[in-house]
């Protein structure tokens, strides 16, 4: 979490487990996150907690989080001093949320080494525990998840009841307090208008898809996420059970709509928008966020499929980081302005995929 | 693009899909229209926070006739839980019970919880463990502005101790 060295590569070059490419069905699910959403006894939720208790709480957390013995080694960051482009950093690299960013209480992050656990201090709830594996993994994500949760209840005395489970702030965490969710690249169903039907088979049983990058509905670069709404009334096994099983169709129907993008007259298309992105990349000397992401997701299936040759799939995971407004100021070491961040941007990416000029 | 293949007419929109312990093993391309004929029509999502809230509350199922008082715990007023959506505290869910129940219906298609809880589900639940975490933390409070120090210091340590304690 140190601030980059002059002459070295630098953190942000670290993808992060999120990003690692790694894990079952690397081609399609990116990550499985599990978060859980927990609350301490004798404290007010978030709503009403006053400044003077949020410190209190921060520090009791704190504290025992620091006691030996915690299944995960973690590192407690106090967000306190962390600038805005720092944050923003963190977003991005999905370690802290948007809104602990914006937050002004004293709130804070405990984070492993590999960035594969981070407990948010004070956010919403009291605490939000999220644990990240590369590729689709809901079940071992889930079990080193639990076994963190385990040991954080045998330390914090955490809110809850035999009827409405653990309490939270909002009421759609209740209960379970599980966000289960899976980070999928899904440029076949996009390029063949699928997506629209993928997204209703997953809401037909409840589930949320959302873009992963961008503001709104819109996904940005093909890339969105799956996730439970429902966490009261039916427990994690059940929960881990029907994302899995979602999922897991929606996986095999990008699958299927790749082949058939790869097959026949569509073909040449499908190596046409591969090749029209990479030239881009290669040739653009301005290039909005919108618009990289756009292209690393074509060139990330290019790769994946065989349409492209001399690239690989971590280099264009750290472009994708890289494209970050958070991430691009701070690797050029200066805020930019929009405009200058599309030229920096545009240059960065040709850098990072050792392409063009 | 597919049409229906039960009306045959119009745009598919939804696919069903058949499954075999897991696998696909076929699927069907209807319209909205013709998944709404068998039910099968994806829900709209639920809207959430505030306006959940509103609809849960500002209805005519809202007991004007007995307003709600705030909440013991921490003092959030019904207004303010229809307002922002969110609870106070832990003594909220009883506060708000009979709003929240539907509510969490609405939300979850449930209104009690089933999975993993901090202890083993035969223990009691220390349903006045938290009101008296709080009680003391207020008491402690007072104790503190009225100066009254040897009680402050007494309730620090009940404080401490509850707190040790955890939830069992």
């Amino acid at each position: 979490m140190s601030r980059p060295r002059r002459g070295d590569k630098g953190p942000e070059f670290r993808p992060g487990t999120w990003l690692l490419g790694t894990g079952p069905e690397s081609d399609i699910a990116i990550c499985t996150r599990v978060r859980l959403a927990r609350n301490l006894q004798g404290y007010p939720f978030a709503p009403r907690l006053d400044d003077a208790d949020a410190s209190e709480l921060y520090t009791f957390v704190v504290g025992r989080l620091q006691k030996p013995g915690l299944p995960e080694a973690l590192q407690v960051l106090d967000l306190a001093p962390v600038d805005e482009l720092e944050r923003t950093v963190l977003v991005e690299r999905h370690l802290i949320s948007r809104e602990l960013a914006g937050s002004k209480r004293t709130s804070g992050v405990a984070v492993d080494a590999e960035e594969s656990v981070a407990v948010m201090v004070n956010e919403e709830d009291h605490l939000r525990v999220q644990v990240f594996a590369p590729g689709l993994q809901p079940e071992a994500t889930w079990r080193r998840a639990e076994r963190l949760d385990d040991a954080l209840i045998e330390r914090l005395p955490m809110a809850w009841s035999e009827e409405f489970g653990f309490l939270t702030a909002c009421p759609t965490n209740t209960g379970t307090g599980l966000r289960l969710s899976v980070m999928l690249h899904l440029p076949g169903l996009v390029w063949s208008e699928e997506i629209d039907k993928a997204t209703n088979v997953a809401q037909k049983i409840h589930l949320a898809v959302r873009g992963l990058y961008g503001e709104g509905s819109r996904a940005l670069g093909d890339f969105y996420q799956v996730s439970n709404q429902i966490t009261l009334g039916r427990d994690e096994q059940t929960i881990l059970g029907e994302v899995q099983l979602a999922v897991g169709r929606i996986v095999q129907w990008e699958r299927e709509v790749r082949a058939a993008l790869l097959r026949g007259s569509a073909r040449v298309k499908t190596l046409d928008r591969v090749n029209r992105a990479l030239g881009t990349l290669e040739r653009a000397q301005i290039l909005s966020s919108e618009e990289a992401l756009g292209c690393l997701s074509a060139m990330r299936f290019g790769i994946r499929e065989k349409l492209l040759d001399g690239f690989e799939i971590p280099a264009v995971n750290r472009a994708l980081l890289l494209s970050q407004p958070g991430h691009l100021q701070r690797h050029t070491r200066e805020q930019l302005k929009p405009e200058e961040r599309d030229q920096r941007r545009a240059q960065l990416l040709r850098e990072v995929l050792g392409c063009g000029r | 693009m597919q049409y229906c293949t039960a009306c045959q007419k119009a745009i598919a929109t939804i696919v069903i899909m058949d499954l075999t312990e897991g696998a696909v093993t076929g699927s069907q391309h209807v319209c909205q229209a013709c998944a709404e004929k068998i039910g099968i029509a994806p829900p709209k999502p639920p809207k959430f926070s505030a306006e959940l809230v509103e609809d849960a509350l500002g209805g005519k199922t809202w007991p004007r006739s007995k307003p709600l008082e705030a909440c013991a715990g921490c003092g959030m007023t019904p207004a303010d839980f229809r307002s922002k959506g969110r609870l106070g505290c832990p003594r909220c869910y009883d506060t708000f019970r009979g709003e929240l129940l539907p509510l969490l219906q609405r939300i979850h298609e449930a209104q009690a919880h089933r999975g993993r809880l901090p202890v083993p589900a035969t223990t009691p639940v220390p349903a006045t463990e938290d009101q008296s975490l709080c009680d003391v933390r207020r008491r402690l409070e007072d104790a503190v502005r009225g100066e009254r120090y040897e009680e402050a210091a007494s309730l620090r340590d009940a404080l401490r101790k509850l707190e040790r304690g955890g939830p069992a």
